[in-house]
């Protein structure tokens, strides 16, 4: 569903990702990890052709995403870490405008109501200007957005950075739902718990390489820890 | 979705943020105000010179009446010919009817002040030198030709690309900064659907009211702009070029990718080197392209003209005034008048002078005429002077209407002199009905068609500058990464 | 601490590009304006210079002539271009320089520079004056919007104020970098325009370009104090950007022609032909009156009148056109001068038209002293018009009829001196413009207490 090959991309003298390859299948959720700087932000946004690789190629769906950038994005949802909206309009307008470009076409407004109650948006909030929104509450909109889109790929850049425990435990249930429904969805985060918790699979990223790969069904939890701190260390 | 699909949903969507945060309305209401307090600036202005042209007219009958009125006062024997005031006598005639040419203002002259205000639109014709009458100019405070005024034309020259900044600056750049970007982009949409749907909802209000209201304005307040056909069109297209191409520079300084901030000071930099610095150096340019003569030197030159025609005419001059003693001698008989010597000698010494100097006036035509052509080519250089030029063309207050309308006043004046030439030489005394037909200044319609062509070449260039920007920003969007 | 927080400063200007940019651009401008300034000057001056000796040498030289032929000929006066107008022209684009004194009636300038060029020429002059009036203004807002509102922004600010550095010693560091960076950019071009200035420059000359350096220093200074005060009122630099750019567009922009179209509207000019109209009006009637008290005739020139007469008759009705001649110019130069009185008070709102009326004043480029110079022309004229009439009562016709057969030689041409034109000190243009410089002051003042409250207010908080 989502498959990078052998992707290289460099800023300037700067190599962000060093010929990372990788494949998440529909059903799967994959977790990359990795510090500040590791590359897992560059890979996202390959996928969302934000930017170009400059060598190998990214795919969705079986689809080239440089050579089709549009059509790919129709098949994929994006929560990134910050869900930024328009403060002047409410949750409500934000998600039927977006649901809308996503959709190509205006929801019913009891779909869209009924869809933030699913993200879990307070039912009080949905009227209100997006500029006295929490964060949470943003994200909330932001995973009401990919749900409108009914996408068969996800993407998800730190989902639960900032959100509180009961918060990010929420979002994590609707993650497994999705997974259920056979999204294929590649979620980046800091987080090893979370990582071990909801992925399937979990990719150690460090200074542009994916350093290893492992079904998270086959490690403990020590033993995770064990090798991020060992690969952090070198 | 059809991309026109989505792009009908952004431009919805950015018309519902542009209302919600009041800003077009803001921008709007401004533009309706200055627009309104421009034409109403140029419409007085009009007016007046209007009814300058009124009074001059009027001055011109009322002249034309009180020499028939002395004509027969002097026929009948109720009144005493002096050597001045004879319309008897051709010299006087050819001097003393008050003819007039001027140029009345042309239908959409509201639009610019243009050269209006210092160009005269009125010459008393006679027999004297074009020296003596052909130098005036308008009376205007100096002061203010400085300053120039503010009508329709420095609203939409000046202030509306400014306009057009105020919702434009941070057309993309707002995006970016509030992090929409990359939540819109995450969405099947293209880069240049998007900016073409922001550019709409601003654009199209914007310049629908820079266009259209002004010929609102126009056909409420002024009649003759009902006549005025398809050159309320030219208006309409002069102000939509000129209005696309800043909206197409906005859009292409908003792909670089800087800030919000560094859009606002690329933009006022750039209206500040095309709008105020590009006209003042082309001028200095085309000044020095195509000099004008020296005005000095003319002054000296007529004066040696002067002096020449003072010797060759001595004999006139110095002759004596015999009617002091026999008054009879200015009485018309049998068709024929006797002239005064000095008043044939001033004739002459005119006459001489316009021969001679007429060559050196030509000179500055040419040079003006020059400069005109030099800035007509080089106005590519900035739209500002393509928006002024072809304003002023359409409200007829154009520096090559008046140089035309000097050149036809000219022509006339020699036609009207060499009408005279013949009855002073030989003496013969005008008659009542030589008196009721002198010919008569028609005044030349605005050349719509010199004025179509202009208009033409002035859009077009304009429309290409509006590609080159439009072309340049669409080439950077596709290098355009986002953040 | 000063030249501390000076220097922090000036190096944002380098490094950022702003001034290299803009402050290039301004300079090149400058200099060039300058150049192309001095050398029009010059070329403007020497031919008038010229062409005034040869006028009066073609007067000295014109040979035996009637003297009322000699009267209807006249001579040219050619208006001096003063010094200054390297750096301000003023007005003189607008206005004519060649006056032809004639018999009979008042000459007024003729050929403004301006009917011999496009509509192009309607868009400004590049002159110094016009840079440093509008661009340096603009220039200052890029340098120092972000003075404060940046360092907000950073975190800076609360730092520095943290450190113990008081806010109006920032306010005077930010100050004295910003006139630094105009000093780099602007003093090239001063000391080019006073190098050509010196060459043979009066003191008056000089104490006019300190005059001028000192209008300009208030008016810059004051744009540098909204600057630093808006920025320091701003929370974001972006606003500060926005309400400064808006105010330098309604103060530079919008104001002058709105004020100049208030001050026509309130005192209206008359056109030519209504003034033409109206002057001869009064002139024939003043003139009718004359007649009929010297010679008892009821119309001017009338047959009735002898010839031996003439001579008197000239000179009456000369004067009697003197009084209404200054009436109707008087007016309509006093109109002229009133708008612009109204002007220089309205520069409380748009300082640059307070700065314009002064900086032409005291380059002796304004209407005042064009006034000046027509008055003295119009002296010279009717010292002729006396030397002529005087030598024609002198040598009244003998024979009854014969009035036009007398022929003066060059001991008369020589009674009317060689005109010199002799420009007003720079005291005139301070007793006509000190409400300018008031203006100026007052702005001065006005903006550095803004400046100061907006620093000990905001930053505080």
């Amino acid at each position: 569903m989502l498959e990078a090959v052998n992707v290289t991309k460099e800023f300037g003298p700067n190599r962000a990702l060093n010929g990372v390859s990788l494949r998440v299948e529909a059903g799967e959720i994959y977790c990359l990890l990795g510090a500040n700087g590791a590359g897992k932000t560059t890979l996202i946004n390959l996928f969302l052709n934000f930017h170009q690789p400059t060598s190998g190629s990214v795919w969705i769906n079986g689809r080239d995403v440089a050579s089709a950038p549009i059509d790919t994005k129709r098949d994929v949802a994006y929560i990134p870490e910050q869900v930024m909206l328009y403060g002047m309009l409410t949750g409500l307008e934000n998600l039927d405008y977006f649901a809308a470009l996503a959709t190509g076409q205006r929801q019913p407004k009891d779909h869209l109501v009924a869809l933030l109650a699913e993200a879990g948006l307070p039912a009080d909030a949905v009227d209100r200007r997006v500029s006295n929104y929490s964060k949470g509450m943003r994200q909330k909109v932001g995973i009401a957005i990919a749900l409108a889109k009914n996408a068969r790929a996800l993407l998800l850049d730190e989902p639960t950075s900032g959100l509180d425990p009961s918060a990010a435990n929420e979002f994590s249930q609707l993650l497994v739902r999705a997974q259920e429904r056979g999204v294929a969805i590649l979620t980046t985060t800091h987080d090893l718990f979370h990582a071990k918790q909801t992925g399937t699979r979990v990719g150690i990223m460090k200074r542009g390489n994916l350093m290893s790969e492992l079904d998270s069904a086959d490690v403990s939890h020590n033993d995770l820890e064990a090798l991020y701190l060992q690969h952090m260390r070198d | 979705m059809s991309r026109r699909g989505t792009l009908a949903l952004v431009v919805r969507q950015e018309w519902r943020m542009l209302i919600a945060d009041r800003s077009l309305l803001l921008v709007l209401g401004l533009l309706v105000a200055l627009i309104t307090y421009g034409f109403a600036n140029g419409l007085a202005e009009v007016r007046t010179r209007d009814a300058m042209v009124e009074s001059v007219l009027q001055a011109e009958a009322k002249a034309g009446r009180s020499q028939l009125e002395r004509f027969d006062r002097i026929a009948s024997g109720q009144e005493l010919p002096s050597p001045f005031n004879n319309p008897a006598n051709p010299a006087i005639a050819g001097n003393g009817s008050g003819r007039q040419a001027v140029l009345p203002s042309a239908a959409l002259a509201p639009i610019a002040i243009g050269q209006s205000d210092m160009m005269p639109n009125s010459y008393r014709i006679g027999t004297r030198s074009k020296v003596e009458f052909m130098y005036d100019s308008e009376i205007e405070s100096p002061w203010n030709l400085l300053s120039g005024h503010f009508d329709l034309s420095f609203v939409i020259v000046f202030l509306l690309p400014l306009l057009i900044f105020a919702l434009t600056f941070n057309l993309l750049s707002s995006e970016r900064e509030s992090g929409t970007e990359r939540m819109l982009l995450s969405q099947p949409l293209g880069l240049g659907t998007l900016a073409l749907g922001k550019l709409i909802p601003r654009a199209a209000p914007l310049l629908a009211v820079a266009a259209l209201l002004p010929i609102l304005l126009l056909l409420a307040f002024r009649s003759e702009a009902w006549g005025a056909g398809w050159l309320l069109f030219g208006w309409a297209a002069l102000v939509l070029a000129y209005g696309l191409f800043w909206f197409a520079l906005a859009f292409a300084i908003n792909t670089l990718r800087r800030s919000s901030s560094a859009n606002a000071l690329m933009l006022i930099a750039g209206w500040t080197i095309l709008v105020l610095v590009m006209p003042v150096m082309l001028n200095l340019l085309v000044e020095r392209l195509h000099p004008a003569p020296s005005r000095t030197e003319l002054s000296i030159q007529t004066r040696a003209i002067q002096a020449d025609n003072l010797r060759r005419y001595d004999d006139l001059f110095s002759g004596d005034y015999r009617y002091i003693d026999e008054p009879e001698s200015l009485q018309a008989k049998d068709g024929k008048i006797e002239i005064p010597a000095r008043t044939m000698a001033s004739f002459l010494a005119r006459r001489d002078m316009d021969k001679r100097v007429d060559g050196l006036l030509d000179g500055f035509d040419q040079s003006l005429a020059g400069q005109q052509a030099a800035a007509d080519r080089l106005s590519f250089l900035s739209p500002a002077v393509l928006a002024y030029e072809g304003l002023t063309v359409l409200a007829g207050t154009d520096g090559q209407r008046y140089l035309t309308f000097r050149q036809d006043v000219s022509q006339f004046h020699d036609g009207w002199r060499a009408r005279f030439e013949p009855l002073i030489m030989n003496g013969v005394a005008i008659t009542r009905p030589d008196l009721e037909n002198l010919p008569r200044w028609q005044a030349p319609p605005h050349d719509r068609r010199g004025a179509a062509r202009a208009l033409g070449w002035y859009v077009a260039v304009m429309a290409l500058c509006a590609l080159v920007a439009g072309v340049l920003g669409c080439w950077r969007l596709r290098r355009y990464t986002v953040a | 601490m000063l030249g501390l927080i000076a220097r922090k400063e000036f190096r944002e200007f380098v490094r950022d590009g702003r001034m290299i940019w803009a402050g290039g651009l301004m300079v090149v401008l400058l200099i060039t304006s300058v150049l192309l300034g001095w050398q029009q000057q010059a070329a403007v001056q020497a031919e008038r210079v010229a062409s005034q000796e040869l006028d009066y040498d073609a007067w000295l030289n014109q040979g035996p002539r009637h003297p009322h032929n000699a009267a209807d000929q006249g001579m040219h006066v050619f208006k001096p271009s003063p010094p200054l107008s390297i750096i301000d022209p003023g007005i003189d684009p607008f206005v004519g320089s060649t006056i032809w004194l004639q018999a009979h009636r008042q000459g007024e300038t003729k050929f403004r520079p301006a009917q011999d060029a496009t509509g192009l020429k309607r868009f400004g002059n590049l002159s110094p004056a016009w840079i440093v009036q509008v661009l340096a203004p603009l220039l200052i807002i890029i340098l120092g919007f972000s003075a404060f509102a940046t360092e907000r922004e950073q975190g800076t600010l609360r730092q520095l104020l943290s450190m113990g550095v008081a806010g109006r010693q920032l306010m005077w560091g930010k100050a004295l970098a910003l006139v630094l960076a105009l000093g780099v950019l602007i003093v090239p071009g001063a000391l080019l325009a006073l190098g050509a200035l010196a060459g043979g420059a009066s003191g008056d000359v000089l104490l006019r370009f300190a005059l001028l350096c000192l209008g300009y220093a208030l008016y810059l200074g004051a744009v540098i104090f909204i600057v630093l005060g808006v920025s320091a009122m701003c929370r974001h630099s972006r606003t500060a950007l926005f309400v400064l750019l808006a105010l330098w567009i309604g103060a530079v922009l919008i104001a002058p022609r709105t004020i100049a179209d208030v001050a026509t509207r309130t005192f209206p000019s008359p056109s030519r032909v209504g003034f033409d109209e109206a002057l001869s009006a009064d002139l024939d009637g003043a003139s009718e009156k004359e007649w009929m008290r010297n010679f008892n005739v009821s119309s001017a020139w009338d047959p009735k009148l002898p010839l031996s007469q003439w001579g008197k008759a000239l000179q009456v009705d000369d004067h009697s056109g003197y009084g209404v001649l200054d009436d109707h110019f008087g007016r309509l130069w006093d109109t002229f001068e009133r708008q612009q009185k109204l002007q220089e008070a309205a520069g409380v709102v748009a300082p640059v038209v307070a700065l314009r009326a002064f900086s032409m004043a005291v380059s002796g480029t304004d209407f005042s002293h064009h006034r000046h110079f027509s008055n003295q022309a119009e002296k010279q004229r009717r010292l002729l018009q006396e030397v002529v009439s005087h030598d024609l009562i002198e040598h009244a016709d003998p024979l009854g009829d014969r009035h036009f057969s007398y022929k003066a030689g060059p001991e008369l041409w020589a009674k009317v001196p060689r005109f010199t034109y002799d420009p007003p000190g720079v005291g005139f243009a301070l007793r006509k413009h000190w409400l300018s410089l008031a203006v100026l002051i007052a702005i001065f003042l006005a903006s550095l207490l803004f400046a100061r409250t907006a620093v000990t207010r905001r930053l505080s908080a």
